[in-house]
């Protein structure tokens, strides 16, 4: 049985949907594939069971029969939280290796999902360097390729790591950055033995929000199109310029929400016009009834927030580095990329996996 | 402090009352502004000695032009300053060393046109208060004073001479009035064009007018204040003594600010400026043509002594109008008693109708209308007339106009008109105007102004308002004030707010905190299922909106499960804040939800406000605003001002709400806002108020810090 940890140096590199898309190829290939979380920091109760989300979704997006029980044995919850801090608990690296055990029966594979980096949980007795040995994992390093300078921290791993360590592969690679990536940081990752594993693209799509998530972030209200809430959010545009110029702006950019104060009919307008699919309308203004059945007619979700445009920007970059995959048309976008920009011949070599015997 | 209208009138009597004026830049060419002005002066009748100032010319229409200033041998009273931007300043220089120490600038191109510009009205200001210069403008149309003569204007004709004393920020209105006056020989005072304020401002003229005999009423129209609280002061002040009547303008939408809580986003200028007139007795216009009606009324005719009015009109539609009108406002058409009612029917057609309002039927001729007029008037308890008529063809105009006239110079209660139409009334409402009756084009203004005169009436005789003040409360709370500014927050930590308001009174529902599911088990236990569980965490302010509050949570089973979702969801949506833990309260029985809190306007200071909670205050926005210090009327006023109280006073066998136990939270939070003010806003949602006799919970609140 081959054990794989899908681990990174930082949080939010894109791990989940990796994981997704090695098991739908492991599977594909007639591998018995099994999966664990270790440590889950989203917690979720399904029928009762505390779990963590994203485990939840990659058991389904597998279709694993395995009890939902196991698949996330220490989930991180405000108490759990609350209790370490105060003093220590005891015992999680245990359980985690019970469910471990009980998973990984009858398995070819398992893939171990880490939290965070391979560095965080070390304060509940479960850092990832010490789960990954303590499971004897082949390790698979993800980066959200933000510049070359993510090497550093990808030779970091590397040493840490030692013979565990089967290469890395760079996600969510803008256009804007592929070139560096090709230039600089993948020549240089070679020239020090770091084999890559994939190279793959940023997808909008993929980095899209849906209306519905985005307005439960946000703490909104919906005002109009409720069947709508479905369409996707790729890039976001602040409307506070004359409206001949935010026009252009809107025009440019495909599948924009428009952050906007709610008193500014006339960018509303022009939003709508231009193709916006959500406006989010801050301060806490809300918009006349000329603006609403517009709405209703161009099929244009209006969102209320309370805080002001800045505020809401702000929000939303920070909500946009954490994006879940919780959608299925994202889900089956993001596997087919993981299936078709990761090196797959290379990395059965490195885990000595041969397919069709 | 009291402002001495004495004083400031002395200060400015050479503007109004001078026995010499220079124009310095005055033209030969007409069409100039220099050559208006003196023309004006010269061809309205000033009495005095007027000198031209210009280097160039020995003459100017006849009056013999100096080079400068200086070389004017007799003494100047009022100089009027005409020149190019760049060269005021040394008029001013001269002004001093000819010890003249009243001027009006017209000349423009100061702070209205741009940085270069505010840089020398800066130094316009410092120059004049050097030398002892008071001046009006710059940037401004002009003075006119009817009485003594003067037109230092650049205006297109002189008004009439009158007893409204009208001031204004925007030189383009005071034409417009001026213009619209002269056809209809409104008469006038003084007319004062402000510009831009730099020096004497619209409280100085308030008070200037207060104190001038010529003066019955005083108009204003402002864009806005400099200092808020002064022009409250100084309002109250004046419109004790005078009817002070002011058109507003430039209210934009409230919402331009960032609003951190619901009283921000409400809280407008709009509803500071209401508030302040409300509170200082300013009578408030909405329109130009709402200014003159006023004015006209104000002017005119005496105030009523009492709602109670009674119509006479010739014809049945206008009179219902009237009548609706009438129901709009805080007049009473009251029923006549019936020996009226009998005598009425003694000489009036029997399908007339004998009441209030009183139909004397189409056919009405002059003397129907004064005789009508006359037993109307027999009945003591009406403390104002109203009189109405449409142009029929039998009508005789001129003579019943005439019979009005007569009647309203024998009593001393409100006659006001509306002799509807135009062309076939002309001669009449000529001759009404003549008589001072102030007549309207229609029904609905007439009611209005006399409305308002009841209201002023109210106003001067409203009883020295009472301020209660409630000791004691501030040293226990002031601790908590000096940790957050000590450790310059701009907000107050949950229990902190607890604290707070625990201090100044308010009853508030027992709660315990906790950090974990256990800890809060034990806290609902303690306090008593059902519970309500709340987010605590310093990042989250708005608990609500992001499912931070749970309520009715009956079993241990309960509030394990809330904790978990409260906190998931929590984490999950705002993964940077932080969570201290969650707040176990007492459930409370649902009373009538109120919103209450302070907020702070850039040019008032502090006010109150007070709405009905939940959708009437977030969809219906039904609020109303004072500024602070409230006096126990306000706080009763304002309660009553909202259109959802009568939901407060319980509907459909409803039992009535604590609404004394409203008043006094109100009160305590004005005195809160003295006691500090570093407080941008407060806001306590809700309120729950019980019901009467049973007092108020502050159910939540939040209070946000700024500086001194």
């Amino acid at each position: 049985m081959i054990s794989l940890y899908v681990g990174s140096t930082s949080g939010y590199t894109g791990k989940t949907l990796i994981t997704m898309g090695l098991g739908q190829k492991f599977k594909k290939d007639g591998l018995r594939v099994g999966y664990i979380k270790p440590v889950g920091i989203l917690p979720i109760k399904v029928d009762d069971i505390l779990t963590d989300n994203d485990a939840w979704r990659i058991y389904r997006a597998l279709e694993l029969k395995d009890p939902v029980s196991g698949i996330c044995p220490v989930v991180l919850t405000q108490e759990l939280a609350v209790k370490s801090y105060l003093k220590d608990v005891k015992g999680l690296l245990r359980k985690i290796l019970k469910s471990y055990n009980d998973l990984s029966k009858d398995k070819d594979i398992m893939l171990v999902g880490g939290y965070g980096s391979i560095y965080t949980g070390n304060y509940l007795g479960v850092q990832g360097l010490q789960v990954i040995k303590r499971l004897n994992s082949k390790v698979v390093i993800v980066v959200k390729y933000e510049g070359e300078y993510i090497v550093d921290y990808v030779l970091q791993a590397k040493k840490d790591l030692k013979d565990r360590f089967l290469g890395v592969i760079l996600n969510k690679v803008t256009i804007e950055h592929k070139q560096s990536a090709d230039e600089y940081a993948v020549p240089f990752l070679k020239r020090k033995n770091v084999d890559i594993l994939g190279v793959i693209p940023h997808d909008s799509i993929v980095g899209s929000i849906t209306v519905e998530e985005l307005n439960e972030m946000l703490g909104g209200k919906v005002l109009c199109c409720h069947d709508k809430l479905s369409n996707l959010v790729e890039h976001f545009l602040i409307g506070a310029m004359q409206v001949d110029k935010a026009i252009e702006y809107f025009k440019k950019t495909r599948n924009n929400a428009v952050i906007v104060g709610g008193d500014r009919a006339d960018i509303q307008l022009s939003a709508m016009e231009s193709g916006s699919v959500c406006l989010i309308l801050t301060g806490e203004l809300y918009p006349s009834e000329i603006i609403l059945s517009r709405a209703e007619q161009k099929d244009v979700p209006i969102l209320v927030v309370r805080e002001d445009t800045y505020s809401i920007a702000k929000k939303l970059e920070k909500l946009s580095v954490r994006l879940r995959l919780r959608d299925k048309v994202k889900v089956d976008r993001g596997m087919s990329l993981v299936i078709e920009n990761v090196n797959f011949p290379l990395l059965y070599k490195k885990l000595g996996i041969k397919i069709g015997q | 402090m009291k402002y001495t209208s004495d004083n400031i009138f002395h200060m400015l009597n050479n503007f109004f009352n001078p026995k010499s004026i220079a124009v310095i830049g005055a033209s030969r060419t007409p069409g100039k502004v220099g050559y208006d002005i003196l023309k004006n002066i010269i061809q309205y009748g000033f009495q005095g000695a007027v000198y031209p100032i210009n280097p160039s010319a020995t003459e100017i229409l006849e009056k013999k032009s100096y080079p400068s200033l200086l070389d004017v041998p007799g003494k100047i009273d009022l100089a009027v300053v005409v020149v190019p931007s760049k060269n005021v300043l040394e008029v001013i220089e001269q002004c001093g060393a000819k010890k003249i120490d009243s001027a009006i600038i017209i000349t423009a191109g100061f702070k209205e046109s741009g940085i270069e510009g505010a840089k020398l009205e800066n130094e316009l200001i410092k120059k004049a208060q050097e030398l002892g210069v008071r001046f009006i403008g710059p940037n401004c149309l002009g003075m006119i004073d009817t009485h003594s003569k003067i037109n230092a204007s650049f205006a297109a004709g002189m008004p009439a001479k009158g007893s409204i004393g009208f001031f204004s920020q925007s030189g383009a209105l005071c034409l417009a009035v001026l213009d619209r006056a002269l056809p209809d020989e409104i008469g006038f005072s003084k007319f004062i064009s402000m510009g831009n304020k730099a020096d004497i401002t619209d409280t100085d003229i308030m008070l200037a007018l207060s104190e001038d005999e010529n003066t019955k009423v005083i108009l204003g129209y402002i864009e806005g204040v400099s200092d808020g609280r002064k022009f409250m002061e100084v309002a109250s002040q004046v419109s004790k003594k005078k009817p002070l009547i002011i058109l507003k303008s430039g209210i934009t939408s409230a919402g331009a600010k960032a609003a951190s809580s619901h009283t921000g986003a409400l809280a407008g200028r709009e509803a500071a400026f209401d508030s302040a007139f409300k509170q200082s007795g300013v009578i408030r216009a909405h329109t130009i043509n709402e200014l003159f009606n006023y004015a006209l009324a104000f002017a005119n005719q005496p105030l009523p002594q009492g709602p109670n009015v009674a119509i006479i009109t010739n014809s049945g539609g206008p009179g219902i109008l009237a009548a609706d009108a009438c129901d709009k406002s805080d007049l009473q058409l009251i029923p006549l008693y019936k020996d009226i009612v009998d005598e009425l029917r003694s000489f009036l057609p029997p399908v007339a109708s004998f009441y209030n309002p009183i139909d004397i039927l189409g056919d009405s001729s002059a003397d129907r209308y004064e005789r009508a007029l006359n037993t109307v008037l027999k009945d003591e308890r009406i403390n104002g007339l109203m009189v109405l008529l449409t142009p029929t063809a039998v009508v005789d105009v001129e003579a019943t106009a005439l019979a009005v006239a007569n009647i309203s110079h024998l009593i001393d209660r409100p006659i006001l008109t509306s002799f509807m139409g135009k062309k076939s009334v002309e001669s009449g409402t000529k001759i009404l105007m003549k008589y001072g009756v102030p007549n309207y084009s229609f029904p609905e203004e007439m009611v209005s102004s006399l409305n308002a005169m009841y209201r002023y009436h109210l106003w001067i005789n409203r009883p020295e308002k009472h301020y209660p003040r409630f000791n004691g409360l501030k040293e226990k709370a002031v601790q908590i004030f000096d940790t957050v500014k000590k450790e310059n927050r701009d907000r107050l930590y949950e229990l902190e707010v607890h604290y707070v308001l625990h201090a100044y009174g308010f009853n508030q529902p027992k709660s315990l905190f906790a950090r974990t599911s256990e800890e809060a088990v034990a806290a609902a236990k303690g306090i008593g299922y059902p519970v309500v569980m709340k987010i605590i965490s310093p990042q989250i302010i708005h608990k609500s909106d992001i499912g931070g509050v749970k309520v009715n949570l009956n079993s241990k089973k309960d509030v394990e499960n809330a904790f978990f979702d409260i906190t998931t969801h929590v984490r999950n949506i705002m993964p940077t804040a932080h969570i201290y833990g969650v707040m176990i309260q007492e459930m409370i029985p649902k009373g009538k939800e109120v919103i209450m809190g302070i907020t702070k306007d850039l040019q008032f200071g502090h006010m109150i406000m007070f709405g009905l909670g939940g959708i009437y205050v977030e969809v219906l926005k039904d609020v109303s605003f004072r500024i602070v210090p409230l006096g126990q009327e306000d706080a009763h006023e304002m309660i009553r001002e909202t259109k959802t109280f009568p939901l407060l006073r319980g509907v459909r066998g409803e039992a009535e709400a604590d609404i004394e136990a409203i008043e006094k939270s109100l009160l305590i939070l004005s005195q809160m806002a003295m006691d500090f003010p570093q407080i941008i806003e407060t806001d306590i949602n809700p309120l729950m108020v019980r019901q009467r006799g049973e007092g108020a919970v502050a159910i939540d609140a939040r209070f946000t810090i700024g500086g001194e």
